[in-house]
């Protein structure tokens, strides 16, 4: 699976994910982009992946950002929230502290370095295959969601339930809000993937 | 119209607003109904481009004729032709009121060497009366009773330095010459802006009252205007508030304006050397602009780096949306900067390139002198929501801070871990490997080793690597490059988990593989026990050993990464690693970045920091309680934020509509800018008045945003004129301002009208006489109620309106012939 700034899209998206060390972020993204379910080692600093979806008629290119949960990385994981579209929360329904440090630490941070004040925010419950080691009710999840004005929802990594719905969910309500289409567009223009006059512009057409 | 070759107009008015109950002394009448005390009526006059008036004859020809025609169809309108020259304001009309009576009208205007007698009530009553001598009706010769109302409008004198000086004598004496209204707001330390409130009219408006004598006028005149019905204030705005005319008013908006032309000029050249020597300088235009002489030049550079200037440690408190707006804070060099490029010359194009190359320069001598730069934070992290300039300049101060002081550090990103610094009685009690031990920032109390009986301690790490987002940028088009591959992680991150690795090695060199985890990444060790028996106690903790657990499965797989590392990672103490970024070459990058930075790069940073450092600039002044001021300075932010989008990409080309977009930017920081001045000189001036500062606010700038809404259709220039009516209280603070005039403007008095206001004549005094023939006893006596009737009862009226130097007098009589 070679560079694959060789497709075209219409939309970049940049998509973030945070959340406690070992709650499952890097699964679920390999989940997302490939499919299979693996132990992986704890991600040092950051890790990247591209994937191409289509949606609502549209090819998208979503970059999605997985940062590390160890506190020594957080100083350099700040500067990955800057135009971030999507923000996913990640928890670990069978550890509370990974839910409380959420309101406590990750919800700050967000405060703290999103200035997209449009940003759409998604809490995600990883690891609900483990339904007997649950401490983390779903009630709780949905009323923090209500109160930090996220989206939510409770998946496994391990057995891929509600993994895609997760990011066709934040990707749809990005979709729908026009100041970040616009920035999604834009960002084929500003050009840190290297583009093509004719993807700018689709861009442009798409998003008048 | 066209008749015997000439042509005439006729202009029509109708009563704009019938229900008026403001009697006599309505704002809203023309200029014809005042004089005449008419509502509708008819203008003929000769449309001639010389504007010569009819002359005598010829008027009261056209009237006779204008008359028939309209008695013809029946109209009681009132018809008027003027007469002679127009600034006479002299008109003779006639209206036929139905029945039996006509009503003739006269008016005109003395221009100069108004006679004494006329100056004065006295003499004015006696020129009402005399009129009666002419009537036909047969009125007895005594006991005229005659109803009198009076307007009075003074204005304050112009403020001037001189008068504010006595206005605010009361509060100090420290004024001193040539110190501006503005002095203590924001905006002073780059402009003084012209005062917008010039003056201020108050209209003293005194009830009708019945007069029979000449005496009783006399009297009048001495009446003070405090003892008037109704006071109305009416500001004089300068008229500079309103027109978005060049040139003609000065702020921040008009130096951003240049600001946006010199970013326009910026994509004619390469580079900023060539703006700068003249015989390069093809173009002309590039040789008319003006560079100030090397003397300012160098006094600016000097405000810039003075010594001394104490960053002080500000938070962001500029609005949260300024955040949004890509410059840097106002108190940062670079936003400093800019704010000197605005009024550095006339902010051209060439001025700015000349000031550019010397601030490079001298930021390159602070470089090698290894001397800090002012006005930068030597710590924190780079803020990615400035410019790239601000942050390369920071991060060069950073690189020059890490060089001058010690590169160690605590390690307090991780507060909490590191319990306490180690005293000496630890290091001694800690025997066995103290030798060896080196780097460390102290003992992480609760927490022991695996296989040795020590402490942990916690080394001192490399502070993570500050990056511009350049180099954010490098980094993930590399990442990209790197393709979409399986174990991917950043190479520095990598470098830093190795430097953290090596330090902890070296400040705990008994150590294993699970102990960094431990201290690193909590979460992937997993305690046996759950901590039974409430043990969290240090002491107990200490007393448990070794601790038991092992690694979480995705630490302890085969071919872990971190593992891998943790194995071919030295023991070495901070001070001896190789720096995550080598100072040196960063800051080599850093000027060679700002030494061959592109004119159009360097104007679209400018441009970009100018309008959110003058916007932060404005936003704190204290303007009083102004709603709509404070959704205009929000939405200003806005509107700033969205048009300078374009050039935060930095691949931003001279695309003309973002060119058009910034400059009606431009516009609305003006419209900002000067209602500020508005609203603060307002606040200034009523401080004990607040509502009336707010009302008049609240009148203006509903009135200009009408003006913006018809600026293209309406051609008429209509000045802004409000008048709002003072409470009693208010009345005070009002007449405060019309301090007694000082002795060398007192020979006004000898032209005094009477009605003195603490000194002040009035500008314009404006009476009306109106006899009203109840004695005959016709059917229009009966007052009957219905408001167009009602002036129909006045037999004789006369309107005078006269200043120290004019007077108009207007006549009207009705009679039955």
């Amino acid at each position: 699976m070679d560079s694959s700034s060789s497709q075209e899209f219409d939309y970049l998206f940049k998509l973030l994910m945070i959340g406690d060390s070992g709650v499952g972020k890097s699964s679920l993204l390999l989940c997302f982009t490939s499919d299979t379910f693996d132990d992986l080692a704890p991600t040092i600093g950051v890790d990247f992946k591209v994937k191409y979806v289509m949606m609502d008629g549209k090819k998208l290119k979503l970059a999605i950002w997985d940062t590390a949960g160890q506190e020594r990385f957080r100083t350099l994981t700040s500067s990955y929230y800057r135009g971030a579209q999507g923000i996913i929360m990640v928890y670990d329904v069978t550890r509370r502290e990974t839910f409380t440090n959420l309101s406590e630490v990750w919800a700050k941070e967000i405060e703290l370095y999103s200035t997209n004040q449009d940003c759409i925010k998604m809490l995600v419950g990883n690891k609900v295959d483990k339904e007997s080691d649950r401490v983390v009710t779903k009630k709780e999840g949905i009323d923090f969601a209500r109160e930090y004005g996220c989206l939510f929802i409770e998946c496994s990594a391990k057995t891929r339930v509600n993994v895609q719905q997760c990011f066709e969910e934040l990707v749809l309500k990005i979709l729908d809000t026009p100041s970040l289409l616009a920035e999604g567009s834009k960002g084929v223009k500003k050009n840190i993937f290297k583009d093509k006059p004719a993807q700018s512009d689709a861009a442009t057409s798409g998003c008048c | 119209m066209k008749y015997d070759m000439k042509s005439y107009y006729m202009e029509y008015y109708f009563e704009s607003n019938p229900d008026a109950i403001h009697g006599e002394w309505n704002f809203d009448l023309h200029d014809l109904q005042l004089c005449f005390g008419v509502k509708e009526f008819l203008v003929i006059a000769p449309q001639s481009a010389s504007g010569v008036l009819l002359d005598a004859p010829e008027a009261s020809k056209l009237l006779s004729a204008v008359a028939i025609a309209l008695s013809n169809c029946s109209s009681l309108w009132p018809a008027f032709v003027p007469v002679h020259d127009p600034t006479r304001k002299a008109y003779i009309g006639i209206q036929s009121m139905g029945t039996v009576f006509t009503r003739r009208f006269e008016a005109d205007r003395i221009g100069s060497q108004v006679p004494v007698k006329l100056m004065h009530l006295e003499g004015l009553y006696e020129l009402f009366v005399s009129k009666f001598a002419y009537s036909t009706l047969d009125l007895s010769v005594h006991n005229f009773k005659v109803q009198f109302t009076m307007k009075l409008t003074y204005k304050t004198l112009p403020w001037d330095d001189d008068y504010m000086k006595g206005f605010n004598g009361e509060k100090s004496g420290e004024k001193s010459i040539g110190i501006h209204w503005d002095d203590d707001c924001s905006w002073s330390e780059w402009y003084s802006a012209e005062d917008p409130v010039k003056a201020f009219e108050l209209v003293a408006i005194l009830s009708e009252k019945m007069v029979e004598s000449s005496m009783e006028m006399a009297e009048l005149e001495n009446a003070s205007p405090h003892e008037a019905e109704k006071w109305l204030i009416s500001p004089r705005i300068s008229p500079n508030l309103l027109e978005c005319s060049k040139g003609n008013w000065i702020g921040f908006a008009s130096q951003l304006r240049l600001l946006v032309d010199a970013l326009e000029m910026s994509f004619q050249a390469q580079f900023l050397e060539d703006f700068v020597s003249v015989e390069n300088a093809g173009a002309d235009n590039l040789k008319s602009m003006i560079v100030p002489p090397p003397s300012v030049r160098d006094r600016v550079l000097k405000e810039l780096f003075i010594d001394g200037v104490e960053f002080s440690n500000f938070t962001d408190d500029g609005h949260k949306t300024g955040r949004a707006i890509k410059g840097a804070p106002r108190e940062f060099l670079f936003a400093q900067f800019c704010l000197h490029a605005l009024w550095f010359g006339n902010c051209n194009i060439r001025a700015i390139s000349v000031l550019w190359l010397e601030f490079v320069r001298e930021v390159r001598w602070c470089w090698e002198e290894s001397q800090l730069l002012p006005r930068m934070p030597t710590k924190g992290p780079i803020d990615l929501y400035t410019c790239l300039i601000n942050q390369k300049l920071h991060m060069d101060e950073s690189v020059v801070g890490d060089d001058s002081s010690n590169k160690q550090t605590l390690s307090d990103e991780i507060p909490g871990i590191v319990d306490r610094k180690p005293g000496i009685v630890d290091l001694f009690n800690d025997k066995s490997s103290d030798v060896t031990r080196r780097g460390s920032a102290g003992i992480v109390d609760s927490m022991m080793l695996l296989k040795s009986h020590q402490s942990m301690h916690a080394p001192f790490t490399q502070e993570p690597p500050l990056m511009t987002e350049d180099m954010h940028e490098e980094r993930l088009q590399a990442v990209e490059a790197f393709g979409d591959s399986f174990s991917f992680s950043g190479q520095l991150e990598r470098d830093i988990l190795t430097s953290d690795m090596s330090a902890f090695k070296a400040a705990n060199p008994d150590a294993v593989f699970e102990d960094f985890i431990r201290w690193h990444s909590p979460g992937d060790w997993e305690e046996d026990e759950p901590a039974d028996c409430g043990s969290s106690s240090t002491g107990l903790e200490k007393d448990r050993w070794p601790p038991r657990g092992r690694l979480s499965k995705r630490m302890s797989e085969q071919g872990n990464l971190w593992r891998k590392i943790w194995d071919h990672t030295l023991a070495l103490p901070v001070s001896e690693q190789k720096p995550l970024l080598d100072p040196n070459r960063e800051g080599e990058k850093v000027l060679h970045y700002l030494e061959t930075l592109r004119p159009h790069q360097l104007l679209e940073q400018m441009v970009c920091t100018a309008f959110r450092a003058a916007a932060d600039i404005l936003t704190p002044t204290s303007y009083g309680e102004l709603k709509q001021m404070e959704t205009e300075i929000k939405q200003l932010y806005v509107t700033i934020a969205t048009a300078l989008r374009p050039l935060q990409v930095n691949r931003f080309s001279a695309d003309s509509d973002t060119i058009e977009d910034l400059k009606r930017v431009t516009v609305a920081f003006e419209r900002v800018e000067k209602l500020m001045t508005l609203g603060v000189s307002l606040q200034r001036k009523f401080r004990r008045a607040p509502r009336l500062a707010r009302d008049i606010f609240s009148g203006y700038y509903d009135f200009s945003i009408s003006k913006m809404g018809s600026l293209a259709e309406q051609i008429v220039e209509k000045g802004f004129d409000m008048k709002l009516e003072l409470r009693n209280q208010e009345r005070e603070l009002l007449s405060n301002m019309f301090v007694p005039p000082t002795a060398s403007q007192s020979w006004r008095k000898v032209l005094s009208m009477g009605n003195l206001l603490n000194g002040h004549e009035p500008i314009v005094r404006e009476i009306v006489f109106s006899m009203r023939d109840q004695a005959t006893g016709n059917h229009y006596a009966a007052h009957s109620g219905c408001f167009s009737h009602k002036k129909e009862i006045e037999t004789y009226r006369m309107y005078i309106c006269g200043t120290s130097n004019d007077l108009r007098v207007a006549l009207s009589v009705a009679s039955c012939d």
